[in-house]
């Protein structure tokens, strides 16, 4: 990529309907509002600073990405904002209030597979609902039709173990949202799937979103998938975790794989490339003090 | 050779399902067979000969009767000894010279020689134990074994032995044909001489004596008022069943808790890892002192022999319950007390399951333990019995019974657990199939009951 191969426009150059639609976005109500969100554990080596004033706000029906080298406290922000790690300082709102402890109205996908083994597929999907003291033949009526949403009707008194992976995701995607919650928290929900499954993932989770009124927050380390999945993208620097730039994707939507070899697409691609990945490194990366070990004298470059 | 080695010694790779199944069943015949091949090759170890003849020796107090097991070394000694004292009467008679003893003591003398030959009788059948010393019976057997109207097999007369018995009876005939014992001979009979067969020590029975004996003694209700075998294991099982279900009981939630919140755990366990330590039996007497006589301090062993254990074990077996799923359930909007009984619980069952399993095994050693305390009972108490009189071909069959017991339990939880836990994705299809139908009405009664009292608690909660 060092040569400048494609003359790309500025990456915030953007068409005048994702204009429009970005308009139309930043005046929607807010629904998660972090501010000043700052976390330290305490390790046994000194304080670890994973987050350090880390403030953004999401709106509604948004579709935010968070992306950032791996131990940049990515998982962190969203354990903060399911509630399932307290703040060492400042405070994630969810619609005007302060979250404390996890609740039903956040919802979220992990990146290892949490279903519960004992119970099926529609088992799952009403655990929520269950909770909350909904049961009975509405709430199955419920959980069948969330069962459907995720196309996984023929395998809904299926167990767990009987699932493959991308079906796994799926049935705990329909778990989160058959507590319908304000916000689907999902932290790299595809990191575990080979790439084939994950760009299907990809395409139902748009589906999905399209079809339900749910704010995302998506944490990925795949830049491709922050692009196409996201409206904006929220960049995390590491060591200590700070908000290095918010990004808008002037992708227009609806999304599809043919868009990834798109002007806007690469150009918003790339910026992402130079925060995530600085020059420098890039450097350093390429000129491995590497002893040359092979005898045959078929260069392979 | 290394092709056909290297098939069955693949490292950390299965074998296929009938080699398997070949080596599941060798693992019981191996020992068996050993067994078999160590009781009936005579020349493999056999280091004792078991009487089937004895003789009295003049002078001597030891007295062996058929029977009793003697050394290898010391048999042909033995025989020895009893040949020369034959020799001894031989001579005498040739040279004319007459014994100088009273008739009272040389006609009891030769009585006991008459009666070497009842162990014979016995053997045959041809008597009873009760008329063992029936010296008419005896008598006869003598006429019959040396005329050839009878022939000993079990065991059979050495050409020594038939001579003696041909000798003797000539002597026995002139005095009286019938047996009288004013009638025997005073002069000097000639003695059988030992006969035996080598044998392994008492405590190795034979297969057979042990099958022999296990059959009666499961079979036939005991003279002396004892209880029946049934009876016993009924006893046995049920102090090992109460005392395992109190200890579950108690354990099993104390041990959930444990493992589920840190102060129950700071609190109970340092207190219990040290308590386990403290071995059992050692509570025996003060057991006894507490709850009296009867069961309950046997229950009570029981019970401490499992219960420290148990809490410890399902605490660990709840602490490695994976994290993410309570967590997910926190999301969904699970509280504590959800957590426990939605979460912790069912998450567990199946590893609880198992802990259990193997818990029971253990059982079954506190078992033989308690069974000694106090008033002694159920098949230990057996086993102790006969072993102090050296019946060991008694004692095995019920070893044997108790592992028996405790095998199959086990191999039938085992199987259980792909019933109860289908979604382990152990068991086959059967037990898929009776798992739906035993699974199914309990369970959609507990989670109506449950969904219910949730639903009502959310009720109450909210204004
Ligand atoms: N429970 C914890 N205790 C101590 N340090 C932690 C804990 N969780 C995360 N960290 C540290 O915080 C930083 C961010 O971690 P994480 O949020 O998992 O990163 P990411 O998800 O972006 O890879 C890392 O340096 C990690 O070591
Ligand atoms: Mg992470």
């Amino acid at each position: 990529m060092t040569p400048d191969l494609l003359k790309l426009p500025h990456y915030r150059e953007q068409s005048p309907e994702v204009a429009a639609r970005f308009e139309r976005l930043r005046k929607r109500p807010i629904v998660m509002e972090v501010r000043a969100l700052t976390k330290r554990f305490s390790t046994p080596r000194g304080e670890v600073t994973a987050l350090d004033a880390v403030s953004f706000s999401v709106h509604r029906r948004e579709f935010m990405c968070v992306i950032g080298a791996s131990g940049c406290g990515k998982s962190t922000l969203a354990r903060l904002l399911a509630g399932l790690e307290t703040p060492t300082s400042g405070e994630a709102l969810l619609d005007g209030r302060p979250v404390r402890g996890p609740g039903p109205d956040r919802g979220m996908v992990f990146q290892g597979y949490t279903l519960f083994p004992w119970l099926t597929v529609k088992g799952n999907v009403m655990f929520g609902p269950r909770m909350s003291g909904r049961s009975g033949p509405a709430a199955e009526q419920d959980a069948r039709q969330w069962i459907d949403l995720v196309g996984l009707s023929r395998f809904e008194n299926a167990y767990p173990h009987q699932l493959s992976g991308g079906m796994k995701q799926r049935v705990a995607i329909a778990r989160a949202l058959a507590n319908r919650p304000r916000v689907l928290l999902m932290d790299e929900p595809f990191g575990a799937l080979d790439a084939q499954t994950r760009s299907q993932m990809q395409h139902y989770l748009l589906q999905i979103w399209k079809n339900v009124d749910v704010t995302i927050v998506f944490i990925t380390h795949d830049l491709d998938e922050a692009v196409y999945l996201a409206d904006r993208i929220l960049v995390l620097d590491p060591h200590p975790g700070r908000v290095r730039e918010v990004v808008e994707v002037p992708v227009p939507r609806p999304r599809s794989p043919d868009q990834f070899l798109t002007p806007p697409f690469l150009s918003v691609r790339r910026h992402l490339d130079t925060l995530i990945h600085p020059p420098s490194e890039k450097q350093a990366q390429r000129d491995l003090p590497i002893v040359r070990l092979t005898e045959v004298g078929d260069d392979v470059e | 050779m290394r092709s056909i080695l290297s098939g069955w010694f693949k490292v950390r790779e299965d074998l296929p399902p009938g080699r398997r199944t070949l080596l599941t069943v060798l693992s019981f015949l191996i020992p068996i067979g050993l067994w078999c091949f160590v009781s009936y090759t005579p020349w493999i170890w056999h280091p004792e000969i078991k009487l089937q003849i004895s003789a009295e020796r003049e002078g001597v107090t030891t007295v062996y009767v058929a029977g009793d097991r003697l050394s290898r070394e010391f048999f042909p000694e033995f025989v020895a000894a009893v040949r020369a004292e034959n020799d001894t009467i031989r001579a005498a008679r040739d040279s004319g010279s007459v014994a100088d003893t009273s008739a009272r003591s040389a006609r009891r003398r030769n009585l006991k020689i008459l009666r070497q030959l009842a162990p014979v009788g016995l053997a045959h059948g041809w008597m009873t134990r009760d008329s063992s010393t029936d010296d008419a019976a005896i008598y006869r057997l003598w006429r019959d074994l040396a005329t050839g109207a009878r022939v000993a097999t079990r065991p059979a007369l050495t050409a020594e032995n038939l001579e003696i018995v041909r000798d003797n009876w000539a002597i026995l005939e002139r005095h009286s044909p019938t047996f009288a014992y004013g009638q025997l001979p005073t002069e000097p009979l000639l003695k059988l001489v030992p006969q035996g067969v080598p044998a392994n020590p008492v405590y190795l029975p034979a297969p057979h004596e042990v099958l022999a004996a296990g059959w009666h003694d499961f079979t036939h209700q005991p003279e002396d008022g004892s209880p029946s075998m049934g009876d016993r294991v009924a006893t046995s099982i049920r102090i090992i069943f109460l005392g395992f279900v109190i200890s579950c009981a108690v354990g099993v939630p104390l041990g959930i808790l444990c493992g589920t919140f840190d102060t129950f755990s700071r609190l109970f366990e340092p207190f219990i890892d040290f308590f386990r330590y403290l071995p059992a039996p050692t509570f025996s007497t003060l057991l006894v002192a507490i709850f009296l006589a009867h069961d309950a301090p046997k229950i009570a062993l029981v019970f401490v022999g499992t219960f420290f254990q148990m809490v410890l074990v399902v605490a660990k077996t709840t602490r490695l319950l994976d994290r993410s799923l309570l967590e997910a359930a926190q999301t969904l909007g699970a509280r504590p007390r959800q957590l426990i009984s939605r979460v912790v619980v069912p998450g567990i069952l199946p590893d609880l399951y198992n802990d259990l399993r193997i818990l029971l095994g253990w059982a079954w050693t506190w078992l033989v333990i308690a069974e000694l305390i106090g008033v002694k009972t159920g098949l230990t108490e057996f086993i102790e019995t006969q072993g102090r009189f050296r019946n060991f071909d008694r004692v095995f069959p019920v070893i044997i019974l108790i592992g028996i017991i405790g095998f199959t339990t086990d191999q039938i939880l085992a199987w259980l657990r792909g019933v109860f836990f289908p979604w382990t994705g152990h068991g086959g299809p059967a037990s898929r199939a009776v798992a739906r139908g035993l699974v199914w009405l309990p369970s959609t009664i507990i989670e109506s009951a449950r969904d219910r009292a949730e639903a009502m608690h959310n009720r109450a909660s909210s204004p």
